[in-house]
């Protein structure tokens, strides 16, 4: 070992708590012949614990047992490192991190499996990709993920947080002399008072058991003062934190929810440059964005007959087979568009005749009989007289439905008794 | 014979390696690392942090750009919808396994060589894993709505689809980093406290500082026990974590159907060359430090040679698994396949697929040799070309796959745009300056697991010997 | 030999004789699918156990470990089950006209056959046997007899040689295992492939390995060999069981999980057999029996060091090993899950033979492998 004197006490690192009566450092020369160090009997009142500093793992293992035997206290130890049988020889309890990781492990793969069940089963059932909705092999990668992040969880804070109770910065070693050489390179055997009673620790026997197992040196470490904790400065602190944290997460909330969506580029998608209905353009000569169809532009499911003249139109073809469905479209369509002129029977009886003093075709007579389906056809879509067309209101396989209906009605109303079934 | 005797024998390959070169004890092992992080960097850092620094923004820039633009500022377009993003983020994640595998299997294993690596390796996990996390929240197009991949129940009463294999890789880097960050973090703390108490009063900044991170830790034996046994959890944890991290990354494309994709090698396969490009920048980035900081003595030619053997054998399984592929790709007696992987030695990307051979397969075998383990030009040489060879290794999986796939109408030849380039750039620009903060700020070596395993750190009583 | 081995050899040659008995019967009664069946099953079965176990020693080697060398003899002595797969193996050849579809005539007219059928025929599938028997073989003896020797010479030139030797082997081996994976066991359905197979079978052929090297060391402690060995040396095989055991499970799950998440036809219809009827019983208890079941017994620090539960679970592992290869290579017979006299027989016959071999092996060289240089520090090994 390169140190060995013991640690150079660094003047600056003085404790901030109980004022120190100043008690002469034991300085052990390497024979190991101590000086007496207090001159009460039993020493210090106010000692919360006594640290013996040790060159190396082995005297500190050999001096263990020894002072443990004593039965002075309760024995800490505080090492730069983790030393193998250290906890042991101290009597300190197995660590119950596993059985927590391995609790907190299991919830984590339950949770994760029953959170996945629920949304992908039970809340919004979707098929994709020909998967079904509880798909349990999709749920088993992030299965495993969760298990291992709630276990780590488990393992890193349970252990700083729970079992060692850190962050704490009030353990009155850490103001000791001793502190940096501990986490330098020196061992150090703690004797703590046991117990309420914190008068209880005799330190002149245990700084004697300590010298005489060869600790290099000895120090005590005075009780931190007792402070009360409700100060008008902490609660005033508290108070202010408490205020701040508000202040910033309204304001990081306000920031997110309502300033930060209407920056660009996060409102690029709300201003397009696309042609939008009502929006002006200059493409256009007369700055509309909205334009009326080109010239000859046919509306889908209204081609153009083909025929030019309603003797040319006597040739076209009815292409809607005369079943029930089409009659029953034809029937649909012609009362409402048909009926309220020609009447229901095809008859020239409508509803709007006497007003109009209009005089509507009588469909039963035996002009109409004789026109072709065509000819019917060709009247729908372009009129005839006073009637309009009615090509924007009646798709092509309306129209033809409605002239089969008009068949229809014009057999209907000529039957003869060979229609009749017998 | 005697024991002495036999020893004596001992042919010079046999005798057991030490793994401080020098004296070394605890205190001046504390001078030697924890200096650092106290004392002003040579000019060389800053140098080096300017010129990382700058590269990074260069590609800070460039992804402002793609954000306020949008991705058709990158090569991506059909066929080839995933190009640069993903083989950069399957890049990143990859160099990440190697810090883990470090820090967490090799202890498992204890290995004790691991201890004066584990810290930076670890380090560097987190810094790639944070260099590999901008890619998949860039590519999403419009970054600020990522939150959307995130389970929590919301009034568009929709929940992302839990059947993708992206959703499994949120959850899977998500882990990866919470895991590293708290395994690092956790080793930190007793240096912290080194630290701590090293540090004069007067530096109140510094001081506040490492007591607030090292949370009052005070090495008590108590304290300890629940310490290790949390370190061991972790390193076990991390263990399953550096298999299915990758395996995860890996299902994104052998869930698919797309030819060369759909392998079923492809997790393991991912897994070891994750592992194979890590060791390779560990590697550089070790060279480096051990050279600048003067730390041949604790960063030995011992652990280089070690790793370089890692290199080897992972250099190994990844001409296994090529071969597989390969032979695979006749075995099947699949047209598509058969296409795709004559696509990887020949046509338009040829020149990709070779070079990602050579550089994996070939160039590595020089390690067979001791000479080349352990000569810094060797070294350095072979870690560029894996680095380089397993980049481009991405981008034949990726992109020759891709381009080429069932329907010949769709077939398109992918160029990348500056702006890719711009942000790959980028990337190693953000990675090596964290990696240079990292020097700077806090101690590279883990000095209290290295103070565990010097010579005579451990108590020989009870027959607690070291193998 | 202690008085329970004494025993043992007339119960096993009673086994064994029984098993001759049934194997030759239903030679001459049953379908010769069923008796190949049950003959290349059980030539995997031991392939895989004693290459794995060969894997385990150039492992070390490899590694340099220290704390197994006391053990490394256990592994060494399995290894040699390599030896009587020789003849199981060459007469196992007489099965692939029979079994596999690609050494059939019909393969020529199938259009996923066809391109390969000179591959899987009977001429190269016999070629790449012979070469996996020769390089285990000589595999074999650099690592086993040399250690063997090494307990007498004491020369740690062996040392030197089987480290310097052990890479190689580890790339040899991967083909070998590779080789048989696709050859006897995937080959069965040769129009169906899956490129992770090799590692599975891999996997599965090293954690069969650990089981029985567990098993024979707590076995041998019982017996009063093997004193100097300590719970932390079983801790570490009990920690690589667990650790594998997980391995395994991945592997084996990533197969699945990618071929249901494509649900592509000509992969689906191998797991479709068997996750359906009979068969799909097989699967649940297999994945309890190899994953379930040795994860939550070997969790905890303390079962790993246990020689009992080790034991156990050590056993159970290689009974889940066997239904794993039962439960690839059983489902070309087109039925259910079955267990008839003809199973039983070769059962019985081939773990006789195994075991008599075994036992005769439990002699050769020491307990422990005395030469080597590092015994000392292995036996000191702490956790």
């Amino acid at each position: 070992m390169s140190n060995s004197e013991h640690p150079v006490p660094d003047p600056e690192t003085a404790p901030e708590t109980a004022p120190q009566t100043p008690v002469a450092p034991t300085n052990v020369p390497e024979d190991g012949h101590t000086e007496a160090v207090d001159k009460t009997d039993r020493g210090r009142d106010d000692a919360f614990l006594v640290l013996g500093l040790f060159e190396n793992t082995d005297a500190l293992m050999a001096a263990i047992p020894k002072v443990r035997s004593k039965a002075l206290g309760r024995l800490e130890a505080y090492t730069p490192y983790a030393v193998h049988g250290l906890e042991d020889a101290l009597g300190i309890r197995q660590s119950p991190l596993g059985a927590m990781v391995m609790v907190m492990g299991t919830l984590g793969a339950i949770t994760a499996f029953a959170c996945q069940y629920w949304i992908s089963a039970i809340d919004y059932p979707i098929v994709t990709g020909g998967k079904a909705p509880w798909s349990w092999e999709a749920f088993v990668p992030i299965m495993f993920e969760v298990t291992v992040l709630f276990a780590t969880f488990t393992a890193g804070l349970g252990m700083l947080l729970l079992l060692n109770k850190l962050p704490f910065f009030g353990h009155p070693v850490l103001s000791s002399r001793a502190m940096s050489a501990i986490t330098r390179d020196k061992f150090a055997l703690s004797v703590e008072a046991e117990g309420a009673s914190r008068a209880a620790l005799d330190t002149r026997a245990v700084t004697q058991a300590l010298k005489e197992v060869g600790a290099v040196s000895i120090e005590i470490v005075p009780q931190p003062e007792p402070a009360p904790v409700f100060t008008a400065e902490f609660v005033l602190r508290a108070i202010g934190g408490i205020v701040t944290a508000c202040v910033v997460a309204g304001a990081s909330m306000y920031g997110a929810v309502k300033w930060f969506p209407e920056l660009p580029p996060m409102t690029h998608m709300l201003e397009q440059r696309k042609l939008m209905p009502q929006k002006s353009s200059s493409f256009f000569r007369d700055g509309h964005g909205m334009q009326l169809p080109a010239p000859g532009t046919i509306a889908r499911g209204y081609l153009p007959l083909g025929a030019s003249s309603q003797d040319e139109a006597a040739e076209l073809v009815n292409p809607l087979p005369r079943d029930i469905a089409t009659l029953e479209l034809g029937k649909q369509k012609f009362t409402e568009r048909c009926a309220v002129c020609h009447g229901a029977l095809a008859d020239g009886n409508g509803s709007l005749t006497a007003a109009y003093g209009a005089k509507p075709a009588n469909l039963q007579s035996a002009q109409f009989q004789r026109y072709s389906d065509g000819q019917i056809y060709w009247v729908i879509v372009n009129g005839k007289n006073a009637m309009p067309s009615h090509a924007a209101d009646l798709s092509a396989d309306q129209r033809w439905a409605v002239v089969h209906y008009v068949r229809a009605l014009q057999r209907a109303q000529n039957a003869k008794d060979q229609d009749l079934n017998p | 014979m005697s024991e002495a005797a036999l020893r004596a024998n001992l042919p010079q390959s046999l005798l057991p390696v030490p793994l401080t070169v020098g004296h070394v004890d605890p205190g001046s092992l504390d001078d030697q690392v924890l200096a650092f992080p106290a004392k002003r960097p040579p000019k060389v850092w800053y140098m080096a942090l300017a010129f990382t620094l700058s590269l990074f923004l260069m590609g800070a820039g460039f992804m402002v750009y793609t954000v306020y633009t949008g991705i058709g500022v990158w090569g991506n377009t059909s066929p080839v919808f995933w190009a640069f993003d993903i083989i950069n983020f399957v890049f990143w994640v990859g160099i990440g396994h190697a810090g883990t595998l470090i820090s967490a299997i090799l202890f498992m294993f204890r290995m004790r060589w691991r201890n004066a690596i584990a810290r930076f390796a670890e380090a560097m996990t987190i810094f790639a894993v944070i260099c590999a996390g901008i890619f998949p929240a860039l590519h999403t197009g419009r970054p600020w709505l990522d939150f959307f991949l995130f389970p929590y129940p919301n009034q568009r009463a929709i929940w992302p689809n839990f059947r993708s294999p992206l959703l499994w890789d949120v959850f899977a880097i998500s882990t990866y980093f919470s895991v590293s960050l708290m395994f690092w973090f956790l080793g930190l703390v007793p240096d912290l406290a080194s630290l701590r108490d090293r540090t004069d009063k007067k530096h109140k900044v510094r001081k506040a500082v490492y007591t607030v991170l090292s949370m009052g830790w005070r090495g008590a034996a108590s304290h300890w026990r629940h310490y290790e046994k949390a370190y061991l959890l972790l390193a076990g944890l991390a263990t399953g974590l550096v298999l299915s991290v990758h395996s995860v990354v890996s299902f994104d494309f052998a869930t698919s159907i797309v030819p060369g994709w759909h392998m079923t090698i492809f997790p393991p396969y991912f897994v070891a060359g994750a592992i194979f490009a890590g060791f390779a920048m560990v590697v550089i980035v070790l060279v480096v430090v051990r050279e600048t900081m003067q730390l041949r003595n604790l960063i030995t030619d011992y652990h280089l040679e070690v790793m370089n053997k890692v290199v080897l054998a992972m250099s190994c399984i990844m001409g296994y698994s090529y071969f597989m592929e390969g032979w695979t790709a006749w075995y099947s007696q699949n047209e598509y396949l058969t296409h795709a992987f004559k696509n990887i030695i020949g046509g338009t990307y040829g020149w990709a697929g070779w070079l990602t051979i050579g550089c994996n397969i070939a160039i590595p075998q020089l390690y067979w040799f001791k000479k080349c383990r352990t000569s810094y030009f060797w070294m350095i040489f072979v870690s560029i070309a894996v680095t380089v060879g397993m980049w481009f290794e991405r981008f034949v999986i990726i992109v020759i796959s891709l381009h080429q796939d069932y329907l010949p109408s769709a077939w398109r030849v992918y160029r990348p745009t500056l702006v890719d380039f711009g942000i790959l750039i980028g990337s190693f620009g953000l990675f090596f300056t964290l990696v240079l903060l990292f020097a700077r700020v806090l101690p590279v070596i883990a000095t209290t697991e290295v103070k565990a395993i010097l010579p005579g750190a451990q108590p020989k009583h009870g027959g607690h010997g070291h193998e | 030999m202690t008085d329970a081995k004494a025993k043992s050899p007339v119960i096993l040659l009673g086994m064994t004789g029984l098993g001759a008995l049934g194997v030759a019967l239903s030679f001459i009664r049953n379908s010769h699918e069923r008796f190949w069946v049950n003959w290349i099953y059980w030539f995997v079965v031991l392939f895989t156990l004693g290459i794995g176990s060969l894997f385990i020693v150039a492992l070390q080697h490899l590694v340099s470990a220290r704390w197994s060398i006391p053990i490394r003899r256990v592994p060494e002595r399995l290894a040699t089950l390599l030896l009587p797969v020789i003849p199981v193996a060459l007469i196992g050849l007489m099965a692939v006209r029979v079994l596999y579809p690609g050494a059939q005539p019909e393969a020529l007219h199938d259009h996923v056959l066809a391109g390969k059928v000179w591959w899987l025929d009977l001429p190269m599938f016999s070629l790449r046997t012979v070469l996996v028997l020769v390089a285990a073989t000589l595999s074999l003896g650099v690592l086993v007899r040399g250690s063997l020797r090494q307990d007498k010479t004491k020369d740690p030139g062996f040392t030197v040689r089987a480290r310097k030797f052990a890479p190689g082997f580890m790339l040899v081996f991967a083909f070998l295992v590779t080789i048989v994976a696709f050859d006897w066991i995937s080959g069965l359905t040769p129009d169906w492939y899956s490129d992770i197979f090799g590692v599975y079978l891999f996997a599965g052929s090293f954690l069969s390995a650990l089981a029985a090297s567990s098993l024979s060391v707590v076995l041998l402690k019982r017996g009063n060999r093997l004193v100097e060995v300590k719970p932390d040396h079983l801790y570490n095989l009990g920690g690589f069981t667990f650790a594998f055991t997980v391995f395994w499970s991945y592997i084996g799950f990533a197969q699945y999980m990618l071929m249901w998440y494509a649900n592509l036809p000509e992969e689906v219809h191998w797991y479709h057999q068997r996750l359906h009827g009979g068969w799909h019983t097989v699967t649940v208890v297999l994945a309890v029996l190899h994953f379930i079941v040795p994860f939550f017994a070997l969790s905890t620090r303390d079962a790993k060091s246990d020689p009992k539960r080790l034991a156990v679970v050590a056993l159970i592992m290689l009974g889940a090993h066997l239904l794993d290869l039962y439960w690839l290579i059983f489902p070309v017979l087109g039925e259910g899950p079955s267990f008839t006299w003809t199973e039983l027989s070769f059962a019985l016959f081939f773990l006789g033979v195994g075991l008599l071999w075994l036992r005769q092996a439990f002699t050769w060289g020491d307990d422990m492998p005395v030469g080597d240089p590092f015994l000392r520090e292995g036996l000191e090994f702490r956790l």
